[in-house]
């Protein structure tokens, strides 16, 4: 994620798992408004008694006096019923009780009226508060769950450390309702850094406590008694013995009726971020054992490749030569002609394969190309008149149009070129029968060899560019021959693809397929 | 008239018919060449079973045989070949194949030629192999050096040298060899007995006292060559 989109998320996310209203539990104690709401109602009871006490019978003034009590129990908690249900009985006996306009208690029965009265406030306000903080206590639940589950998909769509960073940051922002960010070290002995994109600011308590946390391995909270202000608290993770980052969050409130919750999940989502990041280490570990494996199963293909095809032609020139020097007078003069023959074959096999090699090598190495204005019928020419001479009783025919001017490097054209025949030829009955043609389209340039050989079977078609596979290990050859043509028309900005059969069940086209530069008007 | 071919007959020996094993054309090509100039008839194999068939048609006097075949291994064709024949086989290898030539030789190869090599050397070593196995002599000499057998005696330059039994033995098993590789194992089962196959070390101080006394240049030995990681050989000519 870019670091804008990274932005926006987490400022969004600062509000997803709202606060709970605060001292709105059941026991919360009264506050001002509360108290006058429960005046008001009180009011309310004796003026509807007052209003009604010729037309409906005694009892009904009670009720509402009760039904007060009740609305405050309800609506404002536990000991703001209990002072209304005392004073609606106060008031109740004062106004409508006589003697009228004392506080007397004639009958020992209304007693009971005030007895009631409190066990109805109480029970309302106590069960009413109770219910409220369940409602709330719950939505916040959902709330953690969102965030503790967005997080989970988070994490399973993360293919990098820094993607688990992030919504480790991102949603613990979330949950401590406040910024939170990732620290690192680079090594056990180094100071930590700040590597979120969007490093809150943090002041020197903070980071001390972050240090102590990376330190000690423990949780540290900035913002403790004799912490000197800080505002963040920090926890580190760990792997094997070692802290990988240090989170830090906002502090959560003491205040927050939900802060052990928030705590609980902010654990939880660390927990599972350490979890992703392990398994992001084991499969770059096993990434990297695979790499290391291939790139060994080269190297020892090209270490046999080379004591192969390196000493079979040396030991032909050796032997051939120290049998001229010291049968010559012995040897008859068409043995002679044909070792000289088989020494200058055998000297041209070693330099096509050390070019092949250095090609190989240059590629591999990733050298840059110098890439120069080429006349692609010039390579043509070149790579075909290098193979007529290579392959003397081989048919190669050329039939170019006019071709436009490419960018390239002309060696490595025309070895790619040359393999291609090369293999053409190999592969083909004698005698062989090559051509050479050309396509220009608006944007590229199509080179193909086209022979008329048995073809490629379709298993090894798929695999004729891989190194040092060889479709027909009786021939001759290194099985690198294509995969440096391959590599070779990569560089060079194109593509090379095989196709086979190309006419009723035999044959096989190479193409090179090079971009044409764009001309400027 | 007709007699003539019957008196010339005597003059020209059969030539001898070398078997080449490799499955590399330009290798047969140049080596077809070279062995026909220097008097051998030859014939060729491009694998282990064309070998084995090779030897069993056309009974050949020797056989050039390359370690790196496409089909079977150059040494299963010398297992199966040495439980029936002491057909003389020059092996051919590559230079750091060493473990490849001790098994080779302890297989039953005669010998062994590095690739790349000069046709020189292969052509000594196949002369080693053709060789007729001397017929037990009293006396062997080398050089200034003479073996009394019976005597149990060895001078150099008419001079006495004194050996220990153990040395002697050594010396007489080189000298019964000459131009041939020994492998440190075929020497040291046939001198020091099969409890001993592996005591590399201790030949080798057997080797160093006994060119002490025999070589004109201890430290630039031309009598007992050492053929690195595999064994001695014991310089003919």
């Amino acid at each position: 994620m870019d670091s804008a989109a990274y932005a926006a998320k987490t400022s969004a996310m600062l509000t997803s798992v709202p606060l709970l209203p605060q001292q709105e539990g059941w026991a919360a104690l009264p506050r001002l408004p509360q108290m006058l709401g429960a005046a008001l109602f009180l009011a309310a009871a004796a003026l509807g008694t007052h209003l009604t006490k010729d037309s409906l019978p005694e009892p009904s003034g009670l009720f509402l006096f009760f039904f007060a009590v009740l609305l405050a129990a309800v609506r404002f908690g536990f000991w703001i019923g209990i002072a209304t249900a005392i004073a609606a009985f106060t008031l109740f006996n004062f106004l409508f009780v006589a003697p009228l306009y004392t506080l007397a208690i004639a009958k020992p029965g209304d007693l009971l009226v005030l007895a009631e009265f409190l066990c109805v406030a109480g029970l309302t306000g106590f069960l009413a508060g109770r219910l409220r903080e369940e409602a709330n206590a719950a939505k916040s639940r959902a709330a953690v769950l969102e965030v503790l589950s967005a997080f989970a998909s988070d994490l399973a769509e993360a293919d990098e450390p820094l993607a688990v960073e992030q919504a480790l940051v991102i949603h613990a922002t979330a949950l401590a309702h406040g910024p939170a960010l990732v620290l690192h070290a680079r090594d056990p002995n180094a100071s930590l850094e700040v590597t979120d994109l969007q490093p809150p600011d943090l002041q020197a308590p903070d980071l001390q406590a972050a240090e102590r946390a990376f330190r000690r391995h423990i949780p540290q909270d900035a913002a403790e008694p004799g912490q000197q202000g800080g505002r963040y608290t920090f926890l580190p993770l760990m792997q094997q013995g070692q802290v990988v980052l240090v989170l830090g969050y906002h502090r959560l409130d003491a205040q927050w009726p939900d802060r052990f919750a928030r705590a609980a999940a902010i654990e939880v989502i660390c927990h599972q971020a350490n979890l992703a990041l392990e398994r992001l280490r084991f499969a770059q570990a096993a990434e990297d054992a695979r790499t290391a494996a291939t790139r060994e199963q080269l190297r020892a293909a090209l270490l046999t490749s080379l004591s192969h095809d390196l000493r079979t032609p040396l030991a032909t020139i050796l032997g051939a030569i120290t049998s001229l020097r010291q049968l010559g007078a012995t040897l008859p003069p068409a043995a002679r002609d044909d070792l000289a023959l088989a020494i200058e074959e055998e000297a041209q096999r070693l330099a096509s394969y050390v070019d092949n090699l250095l090609h190989m090598t240059r590629l591999q190495a990733g050298l840059s190309l110098h890439l120069i204005w080429v006349d692609p019928a010039d390579v043509i020419a070149a790579a075909v008149a290098r193979a007529r001479r290579a392959f003397p009783l081989a048919e190669i025919t050329a039939d170019l149009p006019d071709l436009p001017m490419i960018r390239a490097e002309s060696a490595l054209l025309e070895q790619s070129l040359f393999n291609l025949i090369d293999n053409a030829v190999k592969f083909s009955t004698p005698p062989a029968r090559i051509a050479i043609t050309a396509r220009v389209l608006p944007a590229s340039l199509t080179l193909t060899v086209t022979d008329q050989g048995p073809g490629i079977a379709p298993d090894a078609l798929a695999q004729i560019f891989t190194p040092f596979f060889r479709a027909n290990p009786n021939l001759p050859g290194t099985g690198l021959g294509l995969t440096i043509c391959h590599g070779i028309t990569a560089a060079l900005g194109g593509s090379l693809t095989a196709e086979s059969p190309v006419a009723d069940g035999h044959g096989t086209a190479m193409h090179i397929s090079l971009p044409l530069p764009k001309v400027s008007a | 008239m007709s007699t003539l071919p019957i008196l010339s007959k005597p003059l020209t020996l059969p030539k001898p018919l070398i078997l080449i094993v490799d499955d590399e054309p330009q290798i047969q090509r140049f080596l077809g060449h070279a062995l026909a100039a220097s008097g051998y008839d030859t014939c060729f194999a491009a694998t282990g079973q064309g070998a084995l068939e090779a030897v069993a048609a056309q009974k050949p006097d020797a056989m050039i045989l390359d370690l790196g075949l496409p089909d079977l291994n150059g040494k299963a064709v010398i297992e199966t070949l040495r439980a029936k024949s002491n057909l003389p086989i020059i092996v051919l290898s590559a230079h750091d194949q060493e473990m490849e030539k001790i098994m080779a030789l302890d297989l039953g190869a005669n010998d062994f030629v590095a690739k790349p090599f000069g046709i020189g050397e292969l052509l000594a070593r196949l002369r080693a192999c053709l060789r007729k196995a001397p017929q037990p002599e009293d006396i062997l000499r080398q050089g200034p050096l003479v073996i009394d057998l019976p005597g149990h005696t060895v001078t150099r330059d008419g001079a006495p040298v004194h050996l220990t039994p153990t040395e002697f033995d050594l010396l007489v098993m080189l000298a019964r060899n000459p131009g041939r590789v020994l492998s440190h194992r075929q020497i040291l089962l046939q001198i020091w007995g099969p409890a001993h196959g592996e005591d590399v070390p201790y030949l080798r101080v057997f080797i160093g006292q006994l060119r002490q006394k025999i070589e004109s240049n201890p430290s630039a030995p031309d009598l007992i060559r050492t053929e690195p990681g595999i064994g001695y050989r014991w310089m003919a000519d």
